[in-house]
């Protein structure tokens, strides 16, 4: 024992840091050299192909080709709605990971669904199903100002008027405080389910070799380290001034924290679905979103209800723009760049962020305890059955 | 990497190689619009943006559609004893990759590396001797339309062949007219679908007038293996004779001994434009049965068709479900 130890203290701390390094490099290489299970590959290639953006312009269809699997796949011809249709491909042959953008001149029509079959060298069919065939709208001025107007609709002017229920909350008593506060966590515990079904769902059509799941996970769990700290923080600066928990307006800044994130995937989301005329801009969608979203300025100030002195104005300004402006960045994201990979990742940010939150709020009641006592219970369960009729505008 | 794929790519593209060499720049605009023109200057129909993009290197199939299309083998001829006539083939069945269209293979199983095999041609009574060599990793057989001996019939027990193995198939051809043969091993659907199959065209005793002689076998390919073919063709290739028109001329007879083989369909048709033509029932007739400008076939159905063209020009013939013709299934004539 006492060798060894002697003899590791001989040893430079970075040669034993990188050995291991080398040693594995120098096996993948030797690996890579000799292919001693090559005799196991003699079978098919297995061909994958992700479709991760369709851009639909007058009598054109362009599809970003990325190949998800393990071989290289040669796109040899191109089934429009089962007719062998012209195309181009600048390289035909995608390697493992690599991406091609195939074009179609194809006179496809409005709100009419397309499929888009590519059938491989070896004559596999991979499918890309469009439901709805709509322009994709270009990324100029006028459409970046539509988008961002929907994205203050359905973010930040609902969230700012939900603020304005502040000045009542100061006039209830501990009880309705405590109500309010647990409606909140349930209106957060909907998003939070709400991300990861979202999240979960577009993982699904992200290329299977980047694995989604692990996105999702990287940016919950991301989020979680990265509030806690914010939050360790912010304690830390609190205790040396006056000693004590974190403060209602450093709970309310955390929450806009977390509604902002959860309003980016659901900016990302609608803005997605709007460029491929997956749902279109009804009233309704509009409406619903506003009132839904409303609940979460409500959600922002609820913390803010026992406190000594009414937080300057510019509070209630940083609030509505941390929650509401990132519902106009993922508008415009969604609509002009989409890309399941990162949507799968920020949806995994807003549901680590939600939770956070929700857990924060919770310890801010008595330790947990107002949230389960009688008002607090109440109104877990109200925020619940709130955000779900509220959302069922939207649906 | 890029470089090997382009030059593989180049090699397919073969001949059409200026074609491949605009789409590898990503200079679509070309290539869609040289479409709209045949290589040697010929008029050619437009499609819009309708076919397959590239061209399928028959050299590297072995066969070409064009050539197939009246390639027809009388076999080595020899008289027996009592003065008949003798007609002695050999088939070997291969497995052999084939692409059935511009950059698509598929794994075909084929009788003498081709899909359909050879066009088997003889007169009513004469005697055909066909050895089948099986080279192949299955069992085949070869199982003719016509009138034989039980013996004769190419069913598993009665010449089914073993891999490495051979049988002589040994009868009088009979009756005269349009038909085909096949392979008989199970499971069935599988056997025929993978390209065993061709054309037997029995001639009456008499002959019939002159005419330009076309053999065209109806057939499909499912690539994918889902039991729904996503090529359909005459004599294999998607768009052949779309791409490259079949050249005849105006005011001779044309003579089509038309076979459906096509699997997983129930049924496949053949339409002429600006045409009518005369329909002999699996050409077993020497007077025909109906005048018409299309007819419907199930599997192994099979006619002889008798038409001339008057004028010049561009006439596309094609099935008439649509659908086989988006998926492969259309040709023209050039008449000249």
């Amino acid at each position: 024992m006492a060798t060894a130890t002697a003899r590791s203290q001989r040893l430079p701390t970075w040669l034993a840091a990188t050995a291991p390094l080398a040693l594995i490099l120098l096996l993948g290489g030797l690996f890579l050299a000799f292919n001693p299970i090559g005799g196991l590959r003699e079978v098919p290639p297995v061909e994958a192909i992700a479709f991760e953006r369709t851009v639909l312009e007058e009598d054109s269809i362009a599809l970003h080709l990325r190949n998800d699997g393990p071989d290289p796949v040669t796109v040899a011809q191109v089934l429009v709605n089962d007719t062998y249709w012209n195309f181009s491909l600048p390289d035909r042959t995608l390697g493992r990971l690599e991406s091609g953008t195939l074009r179609v001149d194809y006179p496809w029509d409005e709100g009419l669904p397309l499929n888009i079959t590519l059938v491989t060298s070896t004559g596999l069919t991979i499918e890309h199903d469009i439901e709805a065939a709509a322009l994709t709208p270009a990324a100029d001025a006028s459409t970046l100002g539509v988008y961002a107007l929907l994205g203050l609709y359905i973010g930040v002017v609902p969230v700012a008027i939900g603020l304005l229920w502040f000045p009542a909350l100061r006039r209830v008593g501990k009880r309705w405080l405590d109500f309010f506060l647990a409606f909140t966590v349930g209106l957060l515990v909907f998003l939070l389910v709400d991300a990861v079904g979202e999240g979960l769902e577009l993982s699904a059509s992200a290329p299977a070799a980047l694995n989604g799941l692990g996105l999702f996970a990287i940016g919950a769990f991301g989020a979680v380290a990265a509030l806690l700290a914010l939050e360790s923080f912010l304690r830390s600066r609190r205790e040396a001034a006056h000693g004590g928990s974190v403060t209602g307006l450093a709970l309310a800044y955390l929450i806009s924290t977390g509604i902002g994130l959860h309003n980016l995937g659901e900016g990302l989301a609608v803005g997605a679905a709007l460029a491929s005329g997956e749902i279109a801009l009804g009233t309704f969608l509009v409406l619903g979103f506003a009132l839904h979203n409303t609940t979460e300025g409500l959600a922002i100030v609820s913390p803010l209800g026992s406190a000594r002195n009414r937080p300057s104005l510019w509070h209630f300004v940083a609030f509505g723009a941390i929650a509401g402006i990132p519902t106009v960045l993922g508008a415009w994201a969604g609509g002009f760049a989409f890309n399941p990979a990162w949507g799968t990742l920020a949806f995994g940010v807003a549901a680590g962020a939600v939770a956070q939150v929700c857990w924060q709020i919770g310890r801010s009641m008595d330790r947990g305890k107002g949230l389960v006592a009688g008002w607090g219970a109440a109104g877990f369960v109200v925020g619940l059955l709130f955000m779900y009729a509220t959302g069922l505008l939207t649906a | 990497m890029g470089e090997v794929n382009r030059r593989r790519f180049f090699k397919r593209v073969g001949a059409a190689g200026a074609l491949g060499g605009a789409a590898l720049l990503g200079k679509a605009e070309p290539l869609l619009a040289q479409t709209g023109h045949h290589a040697n200057g010929m008029q050619r129909a437009s499609h819009g943006g309708m076919g397959a993009v590239g061209e399928v290197d028959h050299e590297a199939n072995g066969f070409d559609p064009l050539e197939i299309l009246t390639d027809f083998d009388g076999g080595e001829v020899s008289k027996d004893l009592s003065g008949r006539t003798v007609r002695e083939y050999e088939f070997v069945t291969v497995d052999k990759e084939i692409e059935v269209a511009p950059g698509i293979f598929f794994p075909a199983w084929t009788y003498n590396g081709r899909v359909p095999g050879p066009t088997i041609r003889a007169t009513e009574g004469d005697r055909v001797r066909i050895k089948l060599v099986n080279a192949s990793g299955h069992p085949h057989t070869i199982h003719f339309h016509g009138i034989h001996p039980a013996a004769m019939d190419g069913v598993p027990g009665a010449g089914e062949v073993d891999p490495g193995e051979s049988f002589t198939y040994d009868f009088i051809a009979e009756p005269f007219g349009t038909h085909l043969y096949h392979c008989h091993s199970f499971p069935l659907a599988q056997h025929i679908h993978r390209g065993l199959y061709g054309a037997f065209i029995v001639d009456p005793k008499g002959g019939r007038p002159d005419a330009n002689e076309m053999v065209m076998v109806m057939n499909a390919f499912d690539t994918n293996f889902d039991g729904e073919n996503e090529i359909y063709a005459v004599n294999t290739i998607a768009f052949a004779y779309m791409n490259n028109p079949i050249e005849i001329q105006a005011g001779e007879l044309q003579r089509a001994h038309i076979i459906n083989i096509t699997e997983f369909d129930p049924i496949n048709s053949i339409h002429l434009h600006a045409n009518f033509f005369d329909l002999y029932r699996t050409g077993t007739s020497l007077r025909p049965d109906e005048f018409t400008d299309i007819i419907s076939m199930g599997q192994a159905e099979r006619h002889m068709i008798e038409f001339t063209y008057a004028k010049r020009g561009h006439f596309m013939f094609h099935a008439h479900q649509t659908e086989f013709v988006d998926l492969g299934w259309m040709s023209a004539f050039q008449v000249v």
